[in-house]
Protein backbone atom coordinates (compact mmCIF):
# COMPACT_ATOMS: atom_id res chain seq x y z
CA UNK A 1 0.00 0.00 0.00
CA UNK A 2 1.43 3.66 -0.93
CA UNK A 3 1.85 5.73 1.86
CA UNK A 4 0.89 8.42 -1.16
CA UNK A 5 -3.02 6.69 -0.91
CA UNK A 6 -5.50 7.62 1.70
CA UNK A 7 -5.22 4.37 3.36
CA UNK A 8 -1.44 4.38 3.48
CA UNK A 9 -1.41 7.84 5.07
CA UNK A 10 -4.27 6.79 7.33
CA UNK A 11 -2.00 3.75 8.27
CA UNK A 12 1.09 6.10 8.74
CA UNK A 13 -0.53 8.30 10.76
CA UNK A 14 -1.80 5.49 12.79
CA UNK A 15 1.50 4.03 13.31
CA UNK A 16 3.27 7.56 14.18
CA UNK A 17 5.41 7.25 11.34
CA UNK A 18 4.13 10.35 9.62
CA UNK A 19 1.94 13.57 11.29
CA UNK A 20 -0.94 15.04 10.49
CA UNK A 21 1.23 18.65 10.03
CA UNK A 22 3.69 16.63 7.87
CA UNK A 23 0.80 14.90 5.67
CA UNK A 24 -0.73 18.62 5.08
CA UNK A 25 3.05 20.25 4.81
CA UNK A 26 3.27 17.71 1.80
CA UNK A 27 0.09 18.12 0.73
CA UNK A 28 0.24 21.65 0.41
CA UNK A 29 4.05 21.74 -1.02
CA UNK A 30 2.42 20.16 -4.18
CA UNK A 31 -0.41 22.75 -4.05
CA UNK A 32 2.55 25.65 -4.10
CA UNK A 33 4.10 24.05 -6.86
CA UNK A 34 1.19 22.80 -9.10
CA UNK A 35 -2.27 24.42 -8.52
CA UNK A 36 -1.37 27.33 -10.49
CA UNK A 37 -1.46 25.26 -13.40
CA UNK A 38 -4.47 22.79 -12.52
CA UNK A 39 -6.78 25.43 -10.64
CA UNK A 40 -7.94 22.98 -8.45
CA UNK A 41 -9.04 25.10 -5.67
CA UNK A 42 -11.60 27.59 -5.03
CA UNK A 43 -10.58 28.07 -1.67
CA UNK A 44 -7.88 27.20 -0.15
CA UNK A 45 -7.76 26.87 3.69
CA UNK A 46 -4.01 26.52 4.41
CA UNK A 47 -3.85 28.26 7.85
CA UNK A 48 -7.32 26.58 8.87
CA UNK A 49 -5.92 23.04 8.11
CA UNK A 50 -2.90 23.53 9.94
CA UNK A 51 -4.27 24.26 13.08
CA UNK A 52 -6.68 21.35 12.97
CA UNK A 53 -3.58 19.21 11.92
CA UNK A 54 -1.33 20.53 14.76
CA UNK A 55 -4.54 19.78 17.27
CA UNK A 56 -4.85 16.21 15.78
CA UNK A 57 -1.18 15.79 15.80
CA UNK A 58 -1.40 16.77 19.78
CA UNK A 59 -4.24 14.04 20.05
CA UNK A 60 -2.02 11.53 18.47
CA UNK A 61 0.87 12.34 20.65
CA UNK A 62 -1.91 11.73 23.52
CA UNK A 63 -3.23 8.62 22.23
CA UNK A 64 -6.68 10.08 21.51
CA UNK A 65 -7.47 9.34 17.93
CA UNK A 66 -11.17 11.10 16.45
CA UNK A 67 -11.51 7.84 13.73
CA UNK A 68 -10.23 5.98 10.96
CA UNK A 69 -9.46 9.03 9.27
CA UNK A 70 -7.08 10.97 11.44
CA UNK A 71 -4.94 13.29 10.32
CA UNK A 72 -5.71 12.57 6.34
CA UNK A 73 -6.04 16.18 4.20
CA UNK A 74 -9.27 15.78 1.84
CA UNK A 75 -10.57 18.44 -0.39
CA UNK A 76 -13.93 19.50 -0.33
CA UNK A 77 -16.09 20.80 -3.97
CA UNK A 78 -17.58 24.16 -3.42
CA UNK A 79 -20.87 23.35 -3.01
CA UNK A 80 -20.61 21.27 0.04
CA UNK A 81 -21.56 23.84 2.73
CA UNK A 82 -18.74 23.96 5.90
CA UNK A 83 -19.50 26.66 8.67
CA UNK A 84 -17.03 29.86 8.36
CA UNK A 85 -16.00 28.90 4.75
CA UNK A 86 -17.77 30.49 1.64
CA UNK A 87 -19.56 28.51 -0.79
CA UNK A 88 -19.36 29.34 -4.27
CA UNK A 89 -20.70 26.70 -6.27
CA UNK A 90 -18.30 27.80 -9.07
CA UNK A 91 -20.37 30.69 -9.60
CA UNK A 92 -18.89 34.30 -9.21
CA UNK A 93 -20.62 34.84 -5.89
CA UNK A 94 -19.12 33.87 -2.56
CA UNK A 95 -21.84 33.37 -0.73
CA UNK A 96 -24.19 31.74 -3.80
CA UNK A 97 -25.10 28.92 -1.50
CA UNK A 98 -25.68 29.65 2.26
CA UNK A 99 -27.03 26.91 4.50
CA UNK A 100 -27.50 26.66 8.26
CA UNK A 101 -26.35 22.91 7.88
CA UNK A 102 -23.19 22.15 7.41
CA UNK A 103 -22.69 19.07 4.24
CA UNK A 104 -23.05 16.12 6.65
CA UNK A 105 -21.29 14.16 4.28
CA UNK A 106 -18.33 16.69 4.39
CA UNK A 107 -18.82 17.08 8.43
CA UNK A 108 -18.72 13.35 9.23
CA UNK A 109 -15.30 13.09 7.27
CA UNK A 110 -13.66 15.93 9.48
CA UNK A 111 -15.60 14.29 12.22
CA UNK A 112 -13.47 11.28 11.39
CA UNK A 113 -10.53 12.94 12.19
CA UNK A 114 -10.08 14.34 8.01
CA UNK A 115 -8.31 17.96 7.61
CA UNK A 116 -10.19 19.46 5.03
CA UNK A 117 -7.79 21.68 2.81
CA UNK A 118 -10.31 23.85 1.28
CA UNK A 119 -12.95 24.44 -1.37
CA UNK A 120 -12.57 22.59 -4.51
CA UNK A 121 -13.14 24.16 -8.10
CA UNK A 122 -16.32 22.76 -10.04
CA UNK A 123 -18.05 23.75 -13.57
CA UNK A 124 -20.21 26.35 -12.82
CA UNK A 125 -23.96 25.26 -10.56
CA UNK A 126 -22.76 21.55 -11.54
CA UNK A 127 -23.52 22.21 -14.90
CA UNK A 128 -21.46 20.88 -17.41
CA UNK A 129 -18.70 17.73 -18.29
CA UNK A 130 -15.68 18.97 -19.15
CA UNK A 131 -14.26 21.01 -16.06
CA UNK A 132 -14.30 24.69 -17.59
CA UNK A 133 -14.80 27.71 -15.32
CA UNK A 134 -14.46 31.36 -16.52
CA UNK A 135 -14.75 32.60 -13.10
CA UNK A 136 -12.20 30.03 -11.35
CA UNK A 137 -9.97 29.04 -13.80
CA UNK A 138 -10.29 26.15 -16.21
CA UNK A 139 -9.18 22.86 -14.43
CA UNK A 140 -6.62 21.63 -16.24
CA UNK A 141 -5.96 18.06 -16.67
CA UNK A 142 -2.92 16.19 -14.57
CA UNK A 143 -1.70 14.04 -17.12
CA UNK A 144 -1.21 16.63 -19.90
CA UNK A 145 -1.99 20.04 -20.49
CA UNK A 146 -4.41 21.77 -22.08
CA UNK A 147 -7.29 18.59 -22.14
CA UNK A 148 -10.20 18.49 -19.92
CA UNK A 149 -10.40 17.22 -16.14
CA UNK A 150 -13.97 16.84 -16.52
CA UNK A 151 -16.97 18.09 -15.07
CA UNK A 152 -18.12 19.11 -12.63
CA UNK A 153 -16.37 17.98 -9.50
CA UNK A 154 -12.89 18.85 -11.65
CA UNK A 155 -11.28 19.67 -8.77
CA UNK A 156 -11.60 16.89 -6.73
CA UNK A 157 -10.44 14.63 -9.90
CA UNK A 158 -7.62 16.79 -10.39
CA UNK A 159 -6.35 17.32 -7.43
CA UNK A 160 -6.58 13.67 -6.13
CA UNK A 161 -4.98 13.00 -9.15
CA UNK A 162 -1.95 15.63 -8.25
CA UNK A 163 -1.60 14.94 -4.53
CA UNK A 164 -2.87 17.67 -3.58
CA UNK A 165 -4.86 15.63 -0.82
CA UNK A 166 -5.88 12.32 -0.62
CA UNK A 167 -9.44 12.07 -1.64
CA UNK A 168 -12.64 14.51 -2.30
CA UNK A 169 -16.11 14.96 -1.65
CA UNK A 170 -17.88 15.22 -5.20
CA UNK A 171 -21.13 15.56 -6.29
CA UNK A 172 -22.68 13.57 -9.51
CA UNK A 173 -26.23 14.69 -11.39
CA UNK A 174 -25.15 13.24 -14.49
CA UNK A 175 -21.63 11.67 -14.50
CA UNK A 176 -19.60 14.75 -12.54
CA UNK A 177 -17.79 12.14 -10.10
CA UNK A 178 -17.10 9.60 -12.48
CA UNK A 179 -16.50 11.76 -15.56
CA UNK A 180 -13.70 13.85 -14.03
CA UNK A 181 -12.41 10.29 -12.82
CA UNK A 182 -12.24 8.91 -15.64
CA UNK A 183 -10.62 11.60 -17.65
CA UNK A 184 -8.33 12.45 -14.52
CA UNK A 185 -7.15 8.81 -13.93
CA UNK A 186 -8.37 8.41 -10.32
CA UNK A 187 -11.52 6.03 -8.65
CA UNK A 188 -15.16 7.93 -8.34
CA UNK A 189 -17.99 6.50 -6.81
CA UNK A 190 -21.49 7.62 -7.22
CA UNK A 191 -23.67 5.68 -4.84
CA UNK A 192 -26.98 4.89 -4.39
CA UNK A 193 -29.88 7.49 -4.65
CA UNK A 194 -29.94 7.48 -0.76
CA UNK A 195 -26.84 5.96 0.47
CA UNK A 196 -25.10 9.16 1.26
CA UNK A 197 -27.06 12.53 2.64
CA UNK A 198 -27.19 15.46 0.10
CA UNK A 199 -28.12 17.73 3.06
CA UNK A 200 -25.79 20.96 3.11
CA UNK A 201 -24.64 20.12 -0.32
CA UNK A 202 -26.45 22.48 -3.36
CA UNK A 203 -28.84 20.87 -4.79
CA UNK A 204 -28.73 20.95 -8.66
CA UNK A 205 -31.38 18.30 -8.92
CA UNK A 206 -33.39 16.58 -6.23
CA UNK A 207 -34.27 13.52 -8.35
CA UNK A 208 -30.85 13.23 -9.74
CA UNK A 209 -28.20 14.34 -7.16
CA UNK A 210 -25.35 12.17 -5.18
CA UNK A 211 -22.65 12.62 -3.22
CA UNK A 212 -19.95 10.53 -3.15
CA UNK A 213 -16.25 9.44 -2.74
CA UNK A 214 -13.19 10.39 -5.48
CA UNK A 215 -9.37 8.61 -4.58
CA UNK A 216 -6.40 6.75 -5.52
CA UNK A 217 -7.97 3.81 -5.18
CA UNK A 218 -11.02 1.85 -4.23
CA UNK A 219 -9.76 1.22 -0.98
CA UNK A 220 -9.79 4.78 -0.41
CA UNK A 221 -12.93 5.28 -1.66
CA UNK A 222 -14.07 2.08 0.54
CA UNK A 223 -13.25 4.05 3.42
CA UNK A 224 -14.88 7.70 2.37
CA UNK A 225 -17.78 5.79 2.04
CA UNK A 226 -18.06 4.40 5.14
CA UNK A 227 -18.01 7.32 6.87
CA UNK A 228 -20.32 9.78 4.65
CA UNK A 229 -23.01 6.48 3.75
CA UNK A 230 -25.81 6.39 6.52
CA UNK A 231 -29.30 7.44 7.10
CA UNK A 232 -29.36 11.17 8.31
CA UNK A 233 -32.43 13.40 9.66
CA UNK A 234 -31.27 16.55 7.81
CA UNK A 235 -32.24 14.66 4.73
CA UNK A 236 -35.25 12.85 4.10
CA UNK A 237 -34.18 10.64 1.22
CA UNK A 238 -30.67 9.20 2.65
CA UNK A 239 -32.11 5.66 3.23
CA UNK A 240 -32.05 4.05 6.54
CA UNK A 241 -30.54 0.97 5.57
CA UNK A 242 -27.65 -0.45 7.93
CA UNK A 243 -23.83 0.71 6.04
CA UNK A 244 -21.87 -2.29 5.97
CA UNK A 245 -18.36 -3.00 6.88
CA UNK A 246 -17.04 -2.10 3.54
CA UNK A 247 -12.77 -2.61 4.44
CA UNK A 248 -14.28 -5.92 5.75
CA UNK A 249 -15.25 -7.39 2.50
CA UNK A 250 -12.72 -5.67 0.02
CA UNK A 251 -9.80 -8.52 -0.03
CA UNK A 252 -12.78 -11.14 -0.90
CA UNK A 253 -11.66 -11.66 -4.60
CA UNK A 254 -14.36 -11.65 -7.03
CA UNK A 255 -14.29 -15.62 -7.78
CA UNK A 256 -17.91 -16.63 -9.16
CA UNK A 257 -19.21 -13.03 -10.22
CA UNK A 258 -21.02 -12.71 -12.98
CA UNK A 259 -20.18 -9.40 -14.68
CA UNK A 260 -22.01 -8.13 -18.19
CA UNK A 261 -20.59 -6.36 -20.52
CA UNK A 262 -23.47 -4.31 -22.46
CA UNK A 263 -22.78 -4.49 -25.35
CA UNK A 264 -25.71 -2.02 -27.04
CA UNK A 265 -25.46 1.27 -27.03
CA UNK A 266 -22.49 1.67 -24.14
CA UNK A 267 -19.83 0.49 -27.06
CA UNK A 268 -21.71 2.70 -30.04
CA UNK A 269 -19.15 4.93 -31.32
CA UNK A 270 -16.68 4.71 -28.56
CA UNK A 271 -13.41 6.02 -29.88
CA UNK A 272 -11.48 2.66 -30.08
CA UNK A 273 -8.75 2.76 -27.50
CA UNK A 274 -11.02 3.28 -24.94
CA UNK A 275 -13.22 0.62 -26.24
CA UNK A 276 -10.25 -1.64 -26.18
CA UNK A 277 -9.44 -0.56 -22.79
CA UNK A 278 -12.41 -1.72 -21.12
CA UNK A 279 -12.43 -4.98 -23.01
CA UNK A 280 -8.91 -5.85 -21.99
CA UNK A 281 -9.84 -5.02 -18.31
CA UNK A 282 -12.88 -7.42 -18.95
CA UNK A 283 -9.69 -10.05 -19.65
CA UNK A 284 -8.13 -8.92 -16.68
CA UNK A 285 -11.24 -9.33 -14.89
CA UNK A 286 -12.03 -12.63 -16.14
CA UNK A 287 -8.10 -13.96 -14.88
CA UNK A 288 -9.41 -12.84 -11.67
CA UNK A 289 -11.99 -15.63 -11.80
CA UNK A 290 -15.17 -13.12 -12.54
CA UNK A 291 -17.32 -14.94 -15.23
CA UNK A 292 -17.73 -12.35 -17.84
CA UNK A 293 -20.48 -12.78 -20.48
CA UNK A 294 -21.76 -10.21 -23.58
CA UNK A 295 -25.30 -8.46 -22.63
CA UNK A 296 -27.83 -6.32 -23.82
CA UNK A 297 -29.70 -4.20 -21.57
CA UNK A 298 -32.86 -2.25 -22.08
CA UNK A 299 -32.10 0.79 -24.25
CA UNK A 300 -30.52 3.35 -22.02
CA UNK A 301 -31.74 6.31 -24.06
CA UNK A 302 -35.18 6.52 -22.41
CA UNK A 303 -33.56 6.78 -18.93
CA UNK A 304 -31.27 9.46 -20.54
CA UNK A 305 -34.37 11.23 -21.86
CA UNK A 306 -35.92 11.34 -19.13
CA UNK A 307 -33.27 11.59 -16.52
CA UNK A 308 -32.58 15.04 -18.79
CA UNK A 309 -35.87 16.24 -18.34
CA UNK A 310 -36.33 16.03 -15.09
CA UNK A 311 -32.34 17.49 -14.00
CA UNK A 312 -33.41 20.70 -16.51
CA UNK A 313 -37.00 21.19 -14.66
CA UNK A 314 -35.76 20.62 -11.13
CA UNK A 315 -32.45 23.18 -12.08
CA UNK A 316 -34.31 25.61 -13.18
CA UNK A 317 -36.61 25.72 -10.31
CA UNK A 318 -34.11 25.95 -7.86
CA UNK A 319 -31.65 28.47 -9.57
CA UNK A 320 -34.70 30.57 -11.05
CA UNK A 321 -33.59 33.71 -8.92
CA UNK A 322 -29.88 34.29 -9.93
CA UNK A 323 -31.13 33.17 -13.28
CA UNK A 324 -33.80 36.27 -13.17
CA UNK A 325 -31.84 38.41 -10.82
CA UNK A 326 -28.55 38.32 -11.70
CA UNK A 327 -28.03 37.09 -15.22
CA UNK A 328 -24.76 38.48 -16.21
CA UNK A 329 -23.21 37.03 -13.24
CA UNK A 330 -23.74 33.35 -14.68
CA UNK A 331 -21.80 31.97 -17.78
CA UNK A 332 -23.32 31.68 -20.93
CA UNK A 333 -23.61 27.82 -20.92
CA UNK A 334 -24.81 28.01 -17.62
CA UNK A 335 -27.84 30.34 -18.63
CA UNK A 336 -28.46 28.51 -21.69
CA UNK A 337 -28.86 25.06 -19.56
CA UNK A 338 -30.92 27.26 -17.03
CA UNK A 339 -33.54 28.71 -19.71
CA UNK A 340 -34.98 25.58 -21.30
CA UNK A 341 -36.02 23.98 -17.70
CA UNK A 342 -38.56 26.78 -17.18
CA UNK A 343 -40.59 25.96 -20.45
CA UNK A 344 -40.62 22.42 -19.72
CA UNK A 345 -44.55 21.44 -18.92
CA UNK A 346 -45.77 20.08 -15.52
CA UNK A 347 -47.55 17.65 -17.35
CA UNK A 348 -44.50 15.95 -19.18
CA UNK A 349 -42.06 16.59 -15.60
CA UNK A 350 -44.60 14.58 -14.02
CA UNK A 351 -44.92 11.55 -16.70
CA UNK A 352 -40.87 11.73 -16.09
CA UNK A 353 -41.08 11.17 -12.80
CA UNK A 354 -43.60 8.16 -13.25
CA UNK A 355 -41.02 6.69 -16.53
CA UNK A 356 -38.32 6.70 -14.15
CA UNK A 357 -40.07 4.61 -11.52
CA UNK A 358 -40.83 1.72 -14.35
CA UNK A 359 -37.47 1.97 -16.20
CA UNK A 360 -35.87 1.65 -12.90
CA UNK A 361 -37.99 -1.77 -12.11
CA UNK A 362 -37.24 -2.72 -15.44
CA UNK A 363 -33.78 -2.48 -15.92
CA UNK A 364 -33.20 -4.14 -12.46
CA UNK A 365 -35.05 -6.96 -12.92
CA UNK A 366 -33.82 -7.87 -16.41
CA UNK A 367 -29.97 -7.01 -15.99
CA UNK A 368 -29.41 -8.12 -12.53
CA UNK A 369 -31.22 -11.54 -13.14
CA UNK A 370 -28.66 -12.07 -15.26
CA UNK A 371 -25.37 -10.57 -13.66
CA UNK A 372 -23.71 -9.35 -10.61
CA UNK A 373 -22.60 -5.85 -12.01
CA UNK A 374 -22.42 -4.61 -15.62
CA UNK A 375 -19.49 -3.02 -17.17
CA UNK A 376 -19.38 -0.53 -19.47
CA UNK A 377 -16.66 2.22 -20.50
CA UNK A 378 -17.02 5.64 -18.64
CA UNK A 379 -16.50 8.27 -20.98
CA UNK A 380 -17.09 8.08 -24.58
CA UNK A 381 -13.54 9.15 -25.68
CA UNK A 382 -10.54 10.88 -24.37
CA UNK A 383 -10.58 14.05 -22.77
CA UNK A 384 -10.39 16.58 -25.52
CA UNK A 385 -8.63 19.90 -25.90
CA UNK A 386 -10.75 22.11 -24.28
CA UNK A 387 -9.70 25.14 -25.91
CA UNK A 388 -11.51 23.35 -28.99
CA UNK A 389 -14.25 22.71 -27.08
CA UNK A 390 -14.73 26.15 -25.71
CA UNK A 391 -14.51 27.63 -29.54
CA UNK A 392 -17.71 26.16 -30.49
CA UNK A 393 -21.25 28.03 -29.97
CA UNK A 394 -22.64 27.57 -26.81
CA UNK A 395 -25.37 25.41 -28.36
CA UNK A 396 -22.48 23.28 -29.21
CA UNK A 397 -20.84 23.00 -26.07
CA UNK A 398 -23.60 22.17 -24.41
CA UNK A 399 -24.82 19.16 -26.96
CA UNK A 400 -21.26 17.97 -26.64
CA UNK A 401 -21.40 17.60 -22.72
CA UNK A 402 -24.69 15.55 -23.26
CA UNK A 403 -22.83 13.25 -25.35
CA UNK A 404 -19.61 13.19 -23.15
CA UNK A 405 -22.13 12.22 -20.59
CA UNK A 406 -24.25 9.93 -22.30
CA UNK A 407 -22.33 6.64 -20.45
CA UNK A 408 -23.06 7.91 -17.33
CA UNK A 409 -26.22 9.22 -17.01
CA UNK A 410 -28.45 6.22 -17.12
CA UNK A 411 -27.59 5.84 -14.01
CA UNK A 412 -28.52 8.93 -12.18
CA UNK A 413 -31.94 8.39 -13.72
CA UNK A 414 -31.83 4.68 -12.61
CA UNK A 415 -30.10 5.54 -9.23
CA UNK A 416 -27.92 2.64 -9.18
CA UNK A 417 -24.23 2.23 -7.72
CA UNK A 418 -21.25 3.15 -10.53
CA UNK A 419 -17.99 3.07 -9.52
CA UNK A 420 -15.20 4.71 -12.35
CA UNK A 421 -11.71 2.60 -12.42
CA UNK A 422 -8.98 3.66 -14.18
CA UNK A 423 -7.83 0.58 -17.05
CA UNK A 424 -4.35 2.38 -18.50
CA UNK A 425 -3.69 4.97 -20.96
CA UNK A 426 -3.75 6.26 -24.76
CA UNK A 427 -0.82 6.81 -26.57
CA UNK A 428 -0.78 10.29 -25.55
CA UNK A 429 -0.36 9.46 -22.25
CA UNK A 430 -4.08 10.25 -21.35
CA UNK A 431 -6.21 7.93 -18.68
CA UNK A 432 -8.64 5.17 -19.58
CA UNK A 433 -11.11 4.03 -17.25
CA UNK A 434 -14.68 1.88 -16.71
CA UNK A 435 -17.57 1.95 -15.39
CA UNK A 436 -18.99 -0.56 -13.37
CA UNK A 437 -22.66 -0.56 -12.38
CA UNK A 438 -24.48 -2.87 -9.75
CA UNK A 439 -27.60 -3.63 -7.76
CA UNK A 440 -29.24 -0.81 -5.38
CA UNK A 441 -26.77 -0.31 -2.37
CA UNK A 442 -24.38 -2.90 -3.31
CA UNK A 443 -21.12 -0.67 -3.65
CA UNK A 444 -19.71 -3.25 -1.63
CA UNK A 445 -19.40 -5.62 -4.52
CA UNK A 446 -18.30 -2.52 -6.73
CA UNK A 447 -15.74 -1.92 -4.15
CA UNK A 448 -14.23 -4.94 -4.25
CA UNK A 449 -14.33 -5.54 -7.86
CA UNK A 450 -12.08 -2.34 -8.13
CA UNK A 451 -9.96 -3.55 -5.74
CA UNK A 452 -9.30 -6.40 -7.46
CA UNK A 453 -8.93 -5.17 -10.87
CA UNK A 454 -6.26 -2.05 -9.46
CA UNK A 455 -4.47 -4.67 -7.25
CA UNK A 456 -3.85 -7.30 -10.31
CA UNK A 457 -3.35 -4.38 -12.76
CA UNK A 458 -1.70 -1.77 -11.22
CA UNK A 459 -2.49 1.34 -12.97
CA UNK A 460 -2.95 3.51 -9.82
CA UNK A 461 0.89 3.03 -9.18
CA UNK A 462 1.41 5.22 -11.50
CA UNK A 463 1.19 9.10 -11.16
CA UNK A 464 0.57 12.40 -13.31
CA UNK A 465 4.06 14.27 -14.93
CA UNK A 466 2.88 17.34 -13.99
CA UNK A 467 5.36 19.16 -16.28
CA UNK B 1 -27.39 32.11 -24.79
CA UNK B 2 -29.13 29.26 -26.62
CA UNK B 3 -31.16 30.46 -29.91
CA UNK B 4 -35.55 30.27 -29.18
CA UNK B 5 -35.59 28.24 -32.50
CA UNK B 6 -33.26 25.74 -31.11
CA UNK B 7 -35.09 25.68 -27.78
CA UNK B 8 -38.35 25.23 -29.33
CA UNK B 9 -37.09 22.17 -30.96
CA UNK B 10 -35.35 20.89 -27.93
CA UNK B 11 -38.61 21.11 -25.40
CA UNK B 12 -40.77 19.98 -28.52
CA UNK B 13 -38.08 16.92 -28.79
CA UNK B 14 -38.46 16.24 -24.77
CA UNK B 15 -42.27 16.25 -25.16
CA UNK B 16 -42.69 13.98 -28.07
CA UNK B 17 -40.13 11.54 -26.13
CA UNK B 18 -42.26 11.18 -23.21
CA UNK B 19 -45.77 11.31 -24.94
CA UNK B 20 -44.57 8.22 -26.34
CA UNK B 21 -43.15 6.86 -23.27
CA UNK B 22 -46.31 7.49 -21.18
CA UNK B 23 -48.33 5.84 -23.33
CA UNK B 24 -47.29 2.72 -21.45
CA UNK B 25 -48.01 3.89 -17.84
CA UNK B 26 -49.38 1.87 -15.50
CA UNK B 27 -52.33 3.65 -14.04
CA UNK B 28 -50.99 3.07 -10.28
CA UNK B 29 -47.74 4.16 -11.42
CA UNK B 30 -46.22 6.62 -9.43
CA UNK B 31 -42.90 8.64 -8.61
CA UNK B 32 -42.27 7.07 -5.02
CA UNK B 33 -42.24 3.57 -6.87
CA UNK B 34 -38.89 4.70 -7.83
CA UNK B 35 -37.37 4.47 -4.24
CA UNK B 36 -39.76 1.32 -3.35
CA UNK B 37 -37.65 -0.27 -6.48
CA UNK B 38 -33.99 0.84 -5.28
CA UNK B 39 -35.24 -0.46 -1.38
CA UNK B 40 -36.18 -3.78 -2.77
CA UNK B 41 -39.94 -3.07 -1.73
CA UNK B 42 -43.17 -4.03 -3.38
CA UNK B 43 -42.83 -2.33 -5.49
CA UNK B 44 -44.94 -3.15 -9.34
CA UNK B 45 -48.45 -1.23 -9.54
CA UNK B 46 -51.13 -3.82 -9.49
CA UNK B 47 -52.81 -2.91 -13.12
CA UNK B 48 -49.75 -3.14 -15.05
Amino acid sequence: MSDESLAGLAEAIRGRRLSPVEAVERCLGRIRKWDSRLHAFIRLDEEGALETARSLEADAAAGRWRGPLHGVPLGFKDLCHLHGLPTTCGTRMPEYFVSVQECTAARRLLDAGAIGLGKLNMTELAMGAFGDNGHHGDVDNPWRAGHASGGSSSGSAAGVAAGFFAGAVGSDTGGSIRLPAGCCGVVGLKPTYGRVSRAGAMPLSWSMDHLGPLAWTARDAALMLQVMAGRDPADATASRRAVPDYAAVIEGGIAGVRIGVAMNYFFEGVEEQTAAGVRQAARQLERLGARVSEIGVPDPRDIIDVAMLITRAEASALHARVFRERPQDLQPVARARLQVGFSISAYDYLQALRLRAKLTRVFVREVFAEVDVLLTPVIPGPPPVLAALKAAPVDEFNARGGRFSRLTRPFNGLGLPALSVPCGFTDLGLPLGFQVVGRPFDEALLLRLGHSYQEAAGWHLRRPPLE
Amino acid sequence: MTQPGQQRVELAEMAGIIERLAGELALGEEPARFVAVLEGEEDTPRDE
